[in-house]
């Protein structure tokens, strides 16, 4: 990692740089017109139903009629509930494979299929299209022909002379086959990677050639930190996205989280609360318990992203 | 663009040379190890094309059975589930098509508006979002950053009811407005942080460079940040594309009169999960629908790969 | 900085006009629509929502034309969807204030709403419900006021299939007298007998209108008339026994495959797919089950209607038509739920498509032109008549949960996680606090 360390003081001290500190003079007024835009959404759309799900949260509010204040009684309900708690365990373990293996093998992908070889666009498009059909109800039933009784799995496992099983249907393994969909749709963080790899400058690759290094050095050096902030990226928003996985348990369990819970999100169990049950109150108590959770879990990553990630900037 | 070429390169050669002579230096210093294959190129290559074609077949057989799914009849899809169809079924496309109360193109369309608009918006707004974030040195960055990143940690079902009340009140229920506004005003954080991300990538003293030729922000942004982030801004036109043609929930929500459905909502409407369902006129839509996504996929990806390495830098 | 000050404070003062909105989403507005005495009537807008496929929206907007023909100031905008979405989209859209005027209802969720004040009573509007069966009108009528009335009726029962039976040599049931006991007996043999290439039967745990049938042939019901649980554990504990007993003996797949099966609605059911010779579902399921299976299939009574003290099968409304509470025009909305179910016009488009018509005119007049499976429902339907006691009362406020505690459980059961005593304990406890709060 040599080589990085001399990147980033290379980056250091053009920080330092006098006329870095001029250029930054002024720019507030150039913010405001850059983020106007943005700030317009934040206040006229994004805050307002921020603000009343909080409200919400401390309310009794069943959709059908107006809410009624109930103080922390929601919150203090959330401490009580054992199927509240089921779903953390279920979204948890979620989280913990299902993201850094999609982001793995999105990242070996890109990496194949960045250059240097015949049709790979053709590739590229082939090993997108599933996560073209992202929550579409036919994925749903495809799944569970996949991964049934009778499904594809386990005529190929009958080839070897192994029995299998329902593994959408039992609860012990639910979860892991929710786990492969999501690796399966591996496109979208696999053409961030691409684009990211498109951004490194070729200089660096022509000079680490000239000096004799290899593909494995090359990779070390300059493609695995310079990529660092796309890694990070997809990183934390993977995280922020598989936290609220919703679509996909949503379609295969057929909205129930079945069987027996196994693939109860988070989420999933919110939307329950909150359009079957009728307890918006709860719903919003439950949305901010899991903000809570998952600022925690994004605050982690950028403080660990200090002694792993790599801004040429 | 071809600005940018002539303006660029000389200032570049200073930062860029002085890196790859420390690379270098500690190449120098490092052993002599050459990474070579045991096998001739022609023989690896060989072996990646059939490992690629491998997976391809992996990824690609659900897609096979819902194609082949969507030529058989009905009543056969759930008793047959083998790949090869019996025979070449063309009605469930024509029912399909013409089953609903509009003829199916009239879904597409309303999907096509509402991606188009919030393509504009997200390619627009969320850039300038995330020039300012990315290079602009303000009061209270920080926070405003994490405001954003929190606007997508709140999940959308306790987001949607107060957001429908809004936009009732706005009388926008049963328009696109409640479905493009928000992204003219650059709401989805997702691509402003892409973008950031991005934008931090591209060296400062390209800027830096511009700057001293009496460029402002504004052609910062222009002629620098966009043209060299077009492998970021193409994945965001994809998947905003993409996303926005599949998004079905908020789409359910706020349109209401059949005319105004898009691919999705039309899609679910063929469903009746107490009753007997339409699959193979749904199959045969879901066809038809992606039809315009791969298209939209196959036409961005060309614009993926132009990164810097084609942009005139080196 | 300035700017993004001001907008913060403007985004605060949005919030809380939104949480004001939130506030009154629920308070009524002025009921209005004075019918116009004289004069030609003023154009009107209502709209109507329901849920179904393709097949239900065409017909029913082929119904809608009618009724414009017949009333062209009433102008009736459609708004559909699939059943997995309605209930999202209608409670948003009740919350927003912005309630379609006529509201398609589920038997689950009438309590729900009514009780809310989101709907308004038919008989206040004047509806004319002369021609429908009493005890089909009960069924949409708490505290004396009719929140919603049935656009047709179906019966709980057992899709049977003769040849699977055939191909096991084992004969038909009489389902008028046959047992609890002969219908696991029957299921294990069937099983057997086939090697297992064929299933006896479905396991029937999931729904809970099964158990509801179950307890009312001892006497005692799901619900009660004051919105409280009305059988004893022991009963439930059995009615899962019954389903271990098939388990065991082969007569239903196990507890994996019965998920799967489950999972895959009506058309991917062991009889829909031709490895199954029973499976419990509704009387207007059978079209659906009928065409995926490719042959000529039976409806029987469930078992033990005549075991114990009573029969415990009722006729359950397909659906509800009912009006919001809030519509700006309850009169044309009325209107069109009287044209709906009360003319032979509609009924005649509309056949059996929600049901068995509930208007016993309509029924007669239009029975004829019924599709062979649909003829079949209605007669098996008319030969339970004279059997059929009473109709359970509309199930309490929450009960669009008990959908999903009943499937939940049962897997646990099915899967040997709770036995079931312990079962029908939680299974109390759950569905206590589902409908108490």
């Amino acid at each position: 990692m040599s080589v990085v360390t001399e990147l980033r003081k290379t980056a250091k001290g053009a920080k330092a740089a006098p006329s870095r500190r001029g250029l930054r003079n002024g720019d507030g007024k150039a913010a405001a017109v850059f983020l106007l835009p943005w700030f317009l959404g934040l206040g006229l759309i994004t805050i307002g139903p921020m603000i009343a799900s909080g409200y919400l949260s401390f309310t009794d509010y069943n959709l059908l009629q107006p809410p009624q204040w109930t103080g922390l009684e929601n919150y203090t309900r959330l401490f009580e509930d054992p199927r509240l708690l089921n779903s953390l365990r279920v979204t948890f373990t979620y989280v913990f494979t299902a993201v850094p293996l999609q982001l793995l093998a999105a990242l070996a992908l890109a990496l194949i299929l960045d250059r240097g070889l015949k049709g790979l666009p053709f590739y590229r498009s082939v090993l997108y299209l599933p996560s073209l059909l992202g929550g579409s109800v036919a994925v749903a039933i495809l799944w569970r022909q996949v991964f049934g009784i009778d499904g594809l799995v386990n005529q190929f496992l009958a080839l070897f002379g192994i029995q299998g099983k329902g593994w959408v249907s039992d609860p012990e393994t639910a979860l892991w086959t929710l786990v492969l969909l999501h690796i399966w749709t591996f496109g979208a963080p696999m053409i961030i990677f691409l684009a990211g790899l498109r951004q490194i400058p070729e200089m660096y690759y022509e000079a680490a050639a000239i000096d004799g290094a290899g593909v494995v050095r090359k990779f070390r050096s300059i493609t695995l930190p310079l990529l660092t902030p796309i890694i990070f990226f997809n990183l934390v928003l993977q995280v922020i996205g598989a936290f609220q996985s919703f679509t996909q348990a949503f379609v295969v369990s057929g909205g129930t989280g079945g069987p027996a819970d196994s693939t109860m999100f988070y989420t999933l169990y919110l939307y329950q609360k909150g359009f079957t049950a009728f307890d918006m109150g709860y719903a919003s108590a439950m949305a901010w318990l899991l903000v809570l959770i998952v600022a925690v879990m994004t605050l982690i990553n950028f403080f660990a992203s200090k002694f792993w990630v790599f801004y040429d900037d | 663009m071809t600005e940018v070429h002539v303006r660029t390169t000389p200032t570049d050669a200073t930062p860029s040379s002085s890196s790859a002579q420390r690379i270098s230096a500690l190449a120098d210093e490092a052993p002599p190890v050459r990474y070579r294959s045991p096998w001739p190129d022609r023989r690896r290559a060989a072996l990646k094309h059939l490992g690629l074609i491998a997976l391809c077949a992996l990824m690609l057989y659900p897609l096979v059975w819902l194609l082949v799914s969507s030529f058989k009849p009905t009543d056969l899809i759930f008793r047959d589930v083998s790949l090869i169809p019996s025979e070449v079924d063309w009605t469930n496309y024509s029912e399909g098509w013409n089953a609903l109360q509009y003829p199916f193109s009239r879904y597409l369309m309303n999907s096509a508006i509402i991606v188009l608009g919030s393509l504009l918006g997200n390619l627009v707004a969320c850039s300038m979002a995330a020039y300012a974030f990315a290079r602009l040195e303000f009061r209270g960055r920080k926070l405003w950053f994490a405001v954003m990143l929190m606007s997508i940690m709140l999940p959308i079902h306790v987001i949607i009811v107060p957001q429908y009340i809004l936009f009732a009140k706005l009388d926008w229920i049963n328009t696109f407005l409640p479905l493009i506004v928000p992204k003219l005003l650059a709401t989805d954080a997702f691509f402003i942080f892409l973008m950031v991300q991005f934008f931090r990538g591209i060296p400062r003293e390209l800027d830096e460079a511009a700057r001293l030729d009496g460029c402002g922000h504004g052609r910062i942004y222009l002629r620098i940040m966009l043209p060299l982030s077009l492998p970021a801004l193409a994945t965001t036109a994809i998947f905003t594309f993409i996303w926005t043609w599949n998004d079905f929930f908020s789409q359910l929500i706020f349109l209401v009169r059949p005319d105004m459905y898009t691919a999705p909502v039309a899609l679910r409407t063929f469903l009746d999960s107490t009753g007997a369902s339409s699959w193979g006129p749904m199959f045969a839509m879901s066809i038809v629908s992606l039809i315009p996504v791969f298209l939209a996929f196959l036409f961005g990806q060309k614009y993926l790969v132009k990164g810097i390495a084609t942009t005139g830098i080196k | 900085m300035r700017r993004p000050r001001s907008s913060v404070r403007a985004g605060a003062l949005l919030a809380i006009a939104a949480l004001a909105l939130t506030a009154c989403a629920g308070s009524t507005d002025e009921p209005a629509a004075e019918p116009t005495s004289s004069g030609p009537p003023e154009p009107v807008e209502i709209r109507f929502s329901w849920w179904g496929s393709d097949t239900r929206h065409e017909l029913t907007q082929q119904v809608l034309d009618k009724f414009t023909e017949k009333y062209p100031h009433i102008t009736v905008v459609p708004d559909y969807t699939d059943w997995n979405s309605y209930f999202d989209k209608l409670g948003t859209s009740v919350a927003g204030g912005d309630a379609p005027d006529v509201i398609t209802q589920e038997e689950r969720f009438l309590n729900d709403y009514a009780s809310r004040g989101v709907l308004a009573d038919l008989n206040e509007l004047g509806l004319d419900t002369s021609k429908i069966d009493e005890n089909v009108l009960q069924s949409g009528t708490i505290d004396d006021a009719l929140y919603g009335v049935a656009t047709g009726v179906n019966a709980y029962s057992i899709i049977a299939d003769p040849a699977a039976f055939a191909a096991a040599g084992v004969e038909m049931p009489d389902d008028t007298t046959w047992t609890w006991e002969d219908y696991v007996d029957i299921a294990n043999e069937i099983s057997a007998k086939t090697g297992g290439t064929i299933y006896g039967a479905q396991d029937y745990g999931f729904n809970e209108p099964g158990f509801s049938i179950f307890a009312r042939q001892r006497g005692e019901s799901l619900y009660t008339e004051d919105h409280k649980l009305g059988y004893d554990d022991k009963t439930l504990a059995d009615w899962w026994q019954y389903s271990l007993d098939l388990q065991a003996g082969g007569g239903e797949p196990d507890a994996a495959k019965t998920v799967e099966v489950d999972a895959g609605g009506p058309e991917q059911s062991l009889v829909g797919t031709g490895t199954g010779a029973m499976s419990w579902f509704w009387t207007n399921q059978l079209t659906a089950i009928t065409n995926a299976s490719g042959k000529e299939l039976k409806l029987l009574r469930v078992p033990g209607e005549s075991e114990e003290k009573r029969t415990g099968m009722y006729f359950k409304p397909a659906m509800y038509y009912s009006v919001s509470a809030k519509s700006e025009h309850p009169e044309e909305a009325a209107l069109l739920v009287d044209f709906l179910l009360n003319d032979p016009a509609a009924g005649e488009i509309l056949l059996s498509d929600r049901g068995l018509p509930a208007n016993t005119d309509v029924r007669a007049a239009v029975q004829d032109k019924f599709s062979p499976t649909d003829k079949q429902a209605a007669e098996f339907l008319a030969d339970l008549e004279d059997e059929i006691v009473d109709g359970p009362p509309v199930p309490p406020v929450g009960a669009g949960q008990v959908a999903e505690i009943t499937r939940r459980i049962n897997q646990e059961v099915l899967f040997g996680r709770l036995s079931p005593a312990d079962a029908a304990k939680q299974y109390t406890l759950e569905v206590e606090a589902a409908i108490g709060g």
